[in-house]
């Protein structure tokens, strides 16, 4: 492994990052805030781990396989790391742990917070801390090579890298095109959240902060009650609208947009995504109308925002759901579990792959009755290979195995049961709020410092699809 | 690029981060010993002088028992030592008005404190006033009370002013210390870079020219270094390869 290159592509994913840092340094300039300093000298050194690369190393025509799952991996964390700084720097409510937590949680969508009073934050800071789910979103190594110049053969093997299998199954596009349809949906559904939320009654900072959040399906909002601070029918339905967009593969969008045969309508993923979310917020309206928790349209209100929320793996909030049903808890747990569709910014396990493993279950129960048969395993009309039916089944597997060995390790630390399963799933699907002591409303501050350190590892390998991080660990077998 | 740019760029990065985090840190530095100055001069001073008036309120408080018992002498003593007292400290806090809306707790003290003095300025001894401890509860111990929580809210004020600011000096404390501390940490990482890329650009090449031509020398062999890079090294390596065949013809 030629770890000169790594180096060079991590340096340009740290001028990435420097660009937006070098943005909320000139809101803190322009607001008199106490962060220039921070912001400042944060921008100082993602700009010289990015540039002296560059002097030294050249370009390459070509990266290996195991290069660019180490570009990525590294890429990542050191992305985390400099992104730490600000709050490192800033101090408050940030310590090491604190700010390393806020950072992974930012980068990888998951918007888990240990912030106690998020108005008392500089609005440069917030701005950082939207950015990082923006750039998060996409895949920042992706976002990087994407507007960074690079040799194309580079760029395909860190797309191949960055992303899944089953997110590039509906792009029937070249890489070239893959990354001008990221892109344009990714810019074009931020422009146009924002103006909306805008329109509805909301100032541009939220406005911009709250489309980056939706977009890159993080959770971060500018207010301590999340969107339940605005109480406007109007902002919850189009965040409800742009979280259930986001949750969509980009390239359906992109072909829906363009009037192409394959679209969101034709997808049967889609389709039975959208039913699954249709039924929850069902189930959860009618408990909670049921219980008296809330007057019907009350209930349908909230319900639909939740379901949503995390069924999209967004992570905003208009109500608390801490003190809700048990019944309704679960079912938005299932939803935390099962996360969005493959393609689209959401991390974690992927529909797409929830929908796989019960047809494989349905395939392997047909082979018990019929042991000659042949059964191909379909979906969306297309046949999916056997060698992605068996790393979907290991991938679930192994991702369950995660959630319970994480919720063993935080009870480890007494924190009780419902919290630790509620906040391992909530981050390893980078869904952000669990339940118990991390609810919809609620943060992770509470948590002992090395349970906030196992979950940044898990939001880590939720986004990374965990096979990423596995497979460096074998790094000798590689050779 | 040139092998000296590629050196002099190493070392200019690693101080330019040393030297920001150092100033950012002097900054922050000068900023927290402007905080204390503003600490000690203006909410301290106050409180000091509240402190003294609250005093000498206390001491002219029991000059009025003194002369309620007929003692004159005592009594408009202590009451004149203590009245200078307080207008000495009066006078302090009045000249270091740095909170807002200080400027009314000020006056409310003057307006209480002279309505005070009005009740205790007349004589007391040897009047209907003396022995008669009715007097002193119903008109003076209540101005007595008012004048003292009037001097406490100004001491509260610069109190809670002065936690504001000891709070503030603590961020500031950690945001001049963590640039220290991130900078270490920095630029050891960007040491290690450096010397890895120097390792790699300049020793490794230089040993692969030597090694070639050494074998060379020995073995007659064929002269490749492979050097990658567009530098000087780059360019020795072309001249050596050119320099063989004259060297081979010579022979």
């Amino acid at each position: 492994m030629r770890v000169e290159i790594v180096i060079r592509y991590i340096g340009m994913v740290l001028l990435f990052n420097a660009l937006f840092l070098f943005i909320s340094f000139l809101i803190s300039i322009f607001l008199s805030e106490t962060t220039d300093i921070p912001l400042l000298y944060s921008t100082l050194i993602a700009l010289v781990f990015g540039l002296f690369p560059l002097i030294y190393v050249q370009r390459t025509h070509y990266i290996t396989i195991l290069e660019g799952i180490t570009i990525v991996v590294f890429g990542w964390i050191i992305t985390c790391l400099i992104g730490s700084l600000p709050y490192i720097l800033w101090g408050g409510e940030f310590s090491v742990i604190n700010a390393w937590f806020e950072s992974v949680s930012g980068f990888t969508t998951t918007g888990s917070s240990i912030v106690n009073d998020i108005e008392a934050l500089p609005k440069s800071l917030l701005f950082w801390r939207s950015s990082t789910q923006w750039m998060g979103g996409i895949g920042i190594i992706l976002f990087a090579i994407l507007i960074l110049p690079e040799s194309n053969t580079s760029k395909l093997i860190l797309l191949n890298t960055e992303m899944s299998k089953l997110a590039k199954s509906n792009f029937k596009y070249r890489a070239k095109e893959i990354f001008r349809i990221l892109l344009f949906v990714y810019f074009g559904l931020t422009i146009l959240e924002t103006t909306l939320l805008n329109l509805a009654g909301m100032n541009f900072f939220d406005a911009i902060n709250h489309s980056f959040a939706t977009i890159a399906t993080g959770g971060f909002s500018t207010k301590n009650l999340s969107i339940a601070s605005f109480n406007n029918i109007s902002v919850e339905v189009i965040i409800m609208i742009f979280m259930v967009f986001s949750g969509i593969h980009f390239g359906l969008t992109f072909n829906t947009i363009l009037g192409k045969k394959s679209n969101i309508f034709n997808s049967t993923i889609v389709k039975t995504y959208l039913l699954f979310l249709f039924i929850g917020l069902l189930f959860v309206s009618l408990k909670l109308y049921v219980t008296d928790t809330y007057p019907w349209w009350q209930a349908v209100r909230y319900s639909a925002f939740q379901v949503i929320s995390l069924g999209t793996t967004t992570g905003f909030a208009t109500t608390s759901t801490a003190n809700w049903p048990a019944f309704t808890q679960i079912i938005l747990i299932y939803f935390t579990i099962q996360c969005a569709t493959a393609g689209s910014t959401s991390g974690g396990l992927k529909f797409d792959r929830v929908l796989i493993f019960f047809k494989a279950l349905a395939k392997q129960i047909k082979l018990i009755q019929h042991p000659r048969a042949i059964i191909s395993l379909k979906v969306s009309g297309k046949t999916i290979d056997e060698n992605l039916e068996n790393h979907t089944m290991v991938f679930v597997i192994l991702y369950i195995f995660i959630i319970f060995f994480t919720t063993l390790l935080l009870s480890f630390l007494d924190v009780d049961i419902f919290t630790a399963f509620s906040s391992s799933a909530a981050t390893i699907g980078n869904v952000g709020p669990g339940f118990g002591d991390v609810s919809s409303l609620g943060n992770y501050s509470g948590l002992p410092n090395l349970g906030k350190f196992i979950l940044t590892i898990n939001m880590l390998l939720g986004r990374l699809e965990i096979f990423g991080i596995i497979s460096l660990f074998f790094i000798k077998s590689w050779k | 690029m040139k092998i000296r740019f590629k050196i002099l760029a190493g070392f200019v990065l690693l101080i330019t981060m040393l030297f920001i985090a150092g100033s950012m840190s002097i900054y922050e530095f000068l900023r927290i010993s402007k905080l204390v100055n503003t600490l000690i001069e203006d909410n301290y001073k106050t409180i000091e002088a509240s402190k003294r008036m609250m005093e000498a309120l206390e001491r002219e408080d029991s000059g009025i028992l003194l002369l309620l018992m007929g003692k004159w002498k005592e009594g408009r003593q202590i009451i004149h030592s203590a009245d200078s007292m307080f207008y000495s400290a009066f006078s302090i806090a009045q000249n270091n008005i740095t909170e807002i809306n200080e400027d009314r707790y000020i006056e409310k003290i003057k307006t209480s404190y002279l309505d005070f003095k009005k009740k205790w300025e007349p004589p007391i001894v040897g009047t209907n006033k003396e022995r008669d401890i009715n007097w002193y509860f119903i008109e003076l111990h209540s101005n007595f009370l008012l004048v003292k929580s009037e001097v406490n809210a100004l001491m509260a004020l610069n109190q809670d002013s002065m936690y504001e600011e000891a709070s503030e000096m603590k961020e500031q404390a950690h945001r001049a210390i963590m640039p220290g501390i991130v900078a270490i940490i920095s630029s050891l990482i960007f040491l290690v870079l450096f010397i890895f890329f120097l390792n790699k650009y300049f020793v490794s090449p230089m040993e692969r020219l030597i090694n070639e031509l050494k074998n060379f020398n020995i073995h007659s062999n064929s002269f490749n270094a492979d050097i990658t890079t567009k530098d000087e090294l780059k360019e020795l390596e072309n001249e050596i390869q050119n320099l063989i065949p004259k060297l081979k013809a010579h022979k």
